[in-house]
């Protein structure tokens, strides 16, 4: 029984176990030197260390998922005792895994950048393993209290990624920024949860929904000829149904601040642009990822009845307008930036929106759509870390890579740099054989599997949208000189991302040419 | 090889080598080398197949060794430093011409209808993509124009770029592998696959060594494909996944898929969104805007390429894929299709040539008229137009690649394209004027040249034709004009460049053209002869697989008339088709994993249940 638990809890506990020892030997170690001292050796902050220690403990929880996921998590009883406050299903172990591979690739990128910028501080890593840690538990939990308390454990720790560089005013605004917003969005949340509990009398999503068909059911308006109690009753379902739908409508709200989604987005630029670049990579990746796995949850397990799911009066509806309203335009005012890293942010936000489009695909097409969702997410990932990470490389103390100009000449400069670069870009891009094309073929395919014909028009002309604004950055790097005088970019050199970028960019190619073994490794991870 | 054609290469190689008069060994050497070479390519056209040649002789892997041959040369090339130059253009060649000698082996293959040099393999079984490689008598051609055309741009880039070495070598090697790989794709994602990877090298390639405004041409031309490609990329799904409504297996293949008849409206929507992608691409009014720019800001080898090879990938894949999949849509939007290429095409392109300044500017609206030809003959569906389209294109490749590197040529040296700077230059540089007037003659069509056979046959098969219905005679006689202004617009240039006055000083001490440039300009100068007097070394080869082509068209075309259902897609049987045709499809005896049971003949009337 107990074995059970911590098999099925192990790529969890892993975390939690490396986490604390992290966070002790930071807090016991020397301090190796003043800031001072490090010039000219940036591998050696006392940091450095505590990188590759989390990214071995994020490795390992990956590694632990696969584990598990091979075993079996059906063949794991002694999970169902957890229920419904964590689902340890094969839903749960593909986010986890996405989950730590993200954290991962952040926490590389952090072993180079921290160092490299002065930022060396150690309490970066505990925040990340802490915050996959409630990541992870989101995409597991299945009631609405884990699920709060499960979100605040990962937003907690992001708040302070956010606000990292504390020299930085910038910094500081986009924290309190993300700070602010995510706690009203939080409080919009747990209305939402209130008004459900209200109305149904359950906190577990599965509750919630056998609840709602049975209000359903009993909300049809009774023939002429009924008791007077029949009627009152119907009318008392009804009741209860009104509330019902506001409360979905304010925890989709709620969910849709998270995975900044238009129009709730108005916090990711600053937060994005502020927040240290690993920071951003894991706001990018792994809070987008365990955001979007909630959502499936609760929209599929916990509203996915008949009625609330219908397109007259359900959720889909509303899931397709954030659609088209987040890729439409997450793309045009990504277009329009200066700053590469906010463009690489406003894209974050159009990707979101081609992520929605699979859920809404997920309503009806329910395991295709949900299957595309997850590779999605992966490939995502994987690009998205990737682009962030080739940013950093990109860059070096005082010589940054922000503005487009910073990178112009790059590719004759320094040509692995910016053929790595241009790798991602064109995996964001969705130009075959990246692993991102897959990702956008499986969404469309599941979409006009659900016969959302117009929504997938839209989203493949988006994609020609981007794909303008991910060439201007090889435009950049390959095709103009800088002005003479101007600032440039100045690679920096490190392991820890040349490690990264490594990892990321064989998973991108790899993926996109022999994308079966993930693709069936998403489908069975659906959800229903 | 017989000891006489050995004699005849040995003799032809040595008055190759004699001919420069400032050349070095070197040159010389090389001269030798591609008129003794020409000679083979030549002689092994003129043998025909050998009788015995059958399918045994088929080397599957070919096809695969053309296609990633060049992919993994571009990858290796990105490991060798760039400060060696010699090994980079020295390794790109060795590549380059070990594929055009392996294309070469294609031709010795009869061409019988059906698929040759065939392979499948699984490559993603979980949504039914195959690894499906084939050519017929269509696309063995355009292989070959690519393999020929490439090595002769790559030749005449390295004489005039000198910058950014690697990259160039990069770019041609994977633009070539992809180019290969859309041509002999038969599952439509592979052949998405390869018509995606295609823009990247381009738009490198327009982007670093284009002229002054080539990031705007660059961005212009990516954009604009892909907003194409997406749509098909949509309508490729939809088809599939109706396929797999049908018969419940997912199948990207080809061969497949085309027995998926769809419902009415979609037949249309997907007929639109393949054949908008490709109408892009070849260009047709009024998608063509992006050419123009792409051409002029373009290096000359980037034209090159462009013109020769990447616009017939429009013309193949309508002929391919749109009136394949949907040949009863194919007909009957034909007159009003044939009407936009030739008002829009042949006409209007042709009276916006006449006013260019730029020369480069007007070999490419010459490019949308000739296109605009092409089109004709494949809307027209005819036996003869159709070869004669097909004929057509590798004309275009030959012709207008001509005109480019001869362009090019003139802005190595005077770095202007402006009609209005030059004019008598016939005496200063005659060698050049000449081989100037020769494209221009295979390009206007005059007869003995290669373009007068191509366009003599379109003219032919529009008067003929079936699809074109009652209108086949005005569209003849708009074809017709558009000869006339060809020769309008070309011979205007041609007349203000070399002949009259030598009025501009500037051009008083131009060099006649020199021997490398003449070197890859020669293979060129002995096809357009070699096609206009012996076309039917090329007709021949191509006619089985085109009268298939024609006949599936007026066939199924016809059967679909009554066999479209208004909501429900529908499968054609097998026996609709002729057997070369689906030989290879893939077989669905066993179910798939996910159980689903395999329902195969007879189609299922009225779809799902």
């Amino acid at each position: 029984m107990s074995f059970d638990l911590f098999l099925g809890l192990s790529p969890i506990l892993v975390l939690v176990v490396g986490g604390s020892l992290l966070m002790l030997a930071e807090a016991f170690s020397k301090k190796a030197g003043t800031p001072e001292s490090l010039e000219g050796d940036a591998e050696r902050g006392p940091s450095s260390e505590t990188a590759l220690g989390s990214a071995i403990a994020l490795f390992a929880s990956a590694i632990a998922s696969v584990a598990v996921w091979l075993y079996g998590p059906e063949r794991l009883e002694g999970l169902a005792g957890l229920a419904p406050y964590l689902v340890l299903d094969r839903f749960t172990l593909f986010f986890c895994f996405v989950l730590a591979l993200g954290g991962a690739l952040a926490t590389l990128l952090a072993g180079g950048y921290l160092p490299e910028h002065k930022l060396d501080r150690g309490e970066f890593y505990p925040l990340v393993i802490f915050s996959v840690v409630g990541a992870m538990l989101l995409a597991a939990s299945g009631d609405l209290l884990s699920l709060f308390v499960a979100l605040e454990t990962m937003s907690l720790g992001v708040y302070c990624l956010t606000g990292f560089r504390r020299g930085s005013s910038r910094s500081a605004e986009a924290s309190v920024k993300y700070f602010l917003l995510g706690s009203f969005a939080a409080a919009i949340l747990v209305y939402g949860g209130a008004l459900l509990y209200g109305a149904t009398g359950h906190t577990d999503l599965a509750g919630i929904r056998d609840t709602v068909v049975a209000i359903g059911k009993g909300a049809i308006t009774p023939p002429a000829d009924a008791s007077a109690q029949v009627v009152q009753a119907a009318s008392a379902a009804r009741g209860k149904l009104g509330v019902f739908v506001v409360g979905m409508l304010l925890v989709i709200v709620g969910l849709a601040f998270k995975v900044s989604a238009v129009p709730f987005h108005m916090w990711t630029p600053d937060a994005y642009e502020g927040a240290p670049t690993p920071a951003t990579t894991f706001m990018a990746v792994s809070v987008k990822s365990a955001a979007f796995a909630i959502l499936l949850r609760v929209l599929l397990g916990g509203f996915g009845d008949a009625g609330s799911m219908s397109w007259s009066s359900g959720w889909p509806p509303v899931v397709v307008a954030l659609a088209v309203l987040t890729m439409t335009v997450g793309n045009l005012v990504a277009g329009r930036q200066e700053s590469v890293k906010r463009m690489l942010a406003y894209s974050s936000v159009a990707h979101a929106g081609y992520i929605l489009v699979g859920v809404a695909a997920a309503a009806k097409a329910s395991a295709d759509g949900q299957a595309s969702v997850l590779f999605y997410l992966l490939t995502y990932t994987l690009s998205t870390a990737g682009a962030f990470g080739a940013l950093v490389w990109c860059g070096s103390r005082g010589k940054e890579a922000v503005s487009y100009e910073d990178l112009a000449g790059i590719g004759k400069r320094h040509p692995a740099a910016a053929a790595v670069f241009s790798l991602f870009l064109l995996s964001l891009a969705g130009v075959p054989p990246t692993a991102g094309f897959f990702g956008k073929l499986y969404i469309v395919k599941a979409a006009l599997g659900a016969e959302l014909y117009v929504l997938s028009i839209v989203l493949l002309l988006n994609s020609v949208l981007a794909a303008y604004y991910y060439l201007r950055v090889m435009v950049y790097m390959y095709m103009r000189e800088p002005a003479a005088g101007a600032p440039v970019a100045v690679p920096m050199k490190s392991g820890y991302v040349a490690a990264a970028l490594v990892l990321s960019g064989v998973l991108v190619v790899l993926v996109g040419l022999l994308p079966g073994s993930s693709l069936e490794m998403a489908l069975r991870a659906a959800l229903i | 090889m017989s000891p006489a054609t050995l004699l005849g290469m040995l003799a032809v190689g040595a008055v190759g080598a004699a001919v420069p008069r400032d050349g070095t060994t070197k040159t010389r050497i090389s001269l030798g080398l591609v008129a003794a070479l020409s000679l083979w390519l030549v002689v092994s056209l003129w043998s025909g197949p050998a009788p015995s040649a059958g399918v045994a002789d088929e080397w599957p892997h070919l096809l695969t060794l053309l296609v990633f041959g060049p992919i993994v040369a571009a990858v290796a090339v990105l490991f060798i430093p760039r400060q060696s130059l010699s090994i980079l253009r020295g390794f790109t060649y060795a590549v380059m011409g070990l594929m055009l000698v392996a294309s070469l082996w294609l031709l010795a293959v009869p061409m019988t209808p059906g698929w040759h040099f065939q392979t499948t393999a699984e490559w993603i079984p979980a949504i039914g993509v195959r690894y499906h490689v084939a050519i017929d008598g269509i696309s063995v051609w355009l292989v070959v124009l690519t393999t020929f055309t490439t090595p002769i741009a790559v030749f005449s880039s390295f004489g005039s770029i000198k910058t950014r070495i690697k990259e160039l070598c990069f770019s041609f090697l994977l633009l070539q592998g992809a180019m290969i790989g859309a041509f002999v794709a038969l599952d439509l994602f592979l052949f998405y696959v390869f018509w995606e990877l295609m823009l990247v090298p381009m738009f490198i390639m327009i982007g670093i060594w284009g002229g002054a405004d080539k990031i705007k041409a660059a961005i212009k031309f990516f954009l604009y494909t892909m907003a194409g490609s997406v749509l098909m990329l949509a309508a490729i799904v939809y088809l599939v996944w109706s396929h797999q409504k049908l018969t419940g297996h997912l199948s990207f293949d080809y061969l497949a898929l085309l027995r998926v008849v769809l419902p009415k409206q979609a037949q249309m929507l997907c007929f639109w969104a393949f054949s908008i992608a490709f109408f892009i691409k070849v260009p047709m009014w009024p998608v063509h805007t992006w050419l123009p720019d792409a051409h002029v800001q373009a290096p000359t080898g980037g034209s090159v390429i462009l013109a020769a090879v990447m616009l017939k990938l429009g013309t193949y894949a309508y002929m391919r894929f749109s009136m394949g999949l949907f040949p009863q849509q194919a007909v009957s939007f034909a007159p009003n299709l044939a009407g936009i290429a030739i008002l829009g095409g042949i006409v209007y392109a042709a009276l916006v040539a006449w006013k260019q300044d730029d020369i480069k500017r007007l070999i490419a609206y010459s490019s949308v008229a000739h296109l605009g030809y092409i089109m004709l003959g494949l809307f027209g569906a005819t036996q003869a137009g159709m070869q004669g389209a097909l004929l057509q294109m590798i004309n275009h490749g030959i012709s207008t690649g001509m005109l480019f590197m001869l362009v090019g040529v003139i802005y190595d040296r005077r770095h202007t394209r402006e009609v209005a700077e030059f004019g008598g230059l016939a005496k200063v540089m005659p060698v050049y004027a000449t081989l100037f007037v020769i494209a221009t003659m295979a390009s206007v069509g005059v007869p003995g040249t290669n373009g007068f056979v191509g366009e003599f046959m379109i003219i032919m098969g529009t008067y003929t034709s079936e699809a074109l219905r009652a209108f086949a005679g005005v569209h003849t006689i708009g074809a017709a004009f558009g000869v006339i202004l060809a020769a309008v617009y070309m011979l205007s240039v041609v007349q203000k460049t070399f002949f009259g006055p030598l009025s501009n000083p500037k051009n008083k001490g131009l060099s006649d053209i020199s021997a490398r440039e003449g070197l890859a300009l020669s293979p060129l100068v002995v096809l357009v002869f070699v096609i206009g007097f012996f076309p039917s070394l090329f007709l021949d080869r191509m006619k089985d697989s085109v009268s298939l082509l024609s006949n599936h068209l007026r066939d199924v075309s016809g059967q679909l008339v009554s066999y479209t259902d208004e909501h429900q897609p529908k499968l054609l049987p097998v026996d609709s088709f002729s057997p070369a045709m689906l030989k290879g499809a893939p077989s669905f005896d066993k179910p798939q994993a996910e159980g689903a049971s395999a329902r195969l003949e007879p189609a299922p009337v009225g779809g799902t249940p």
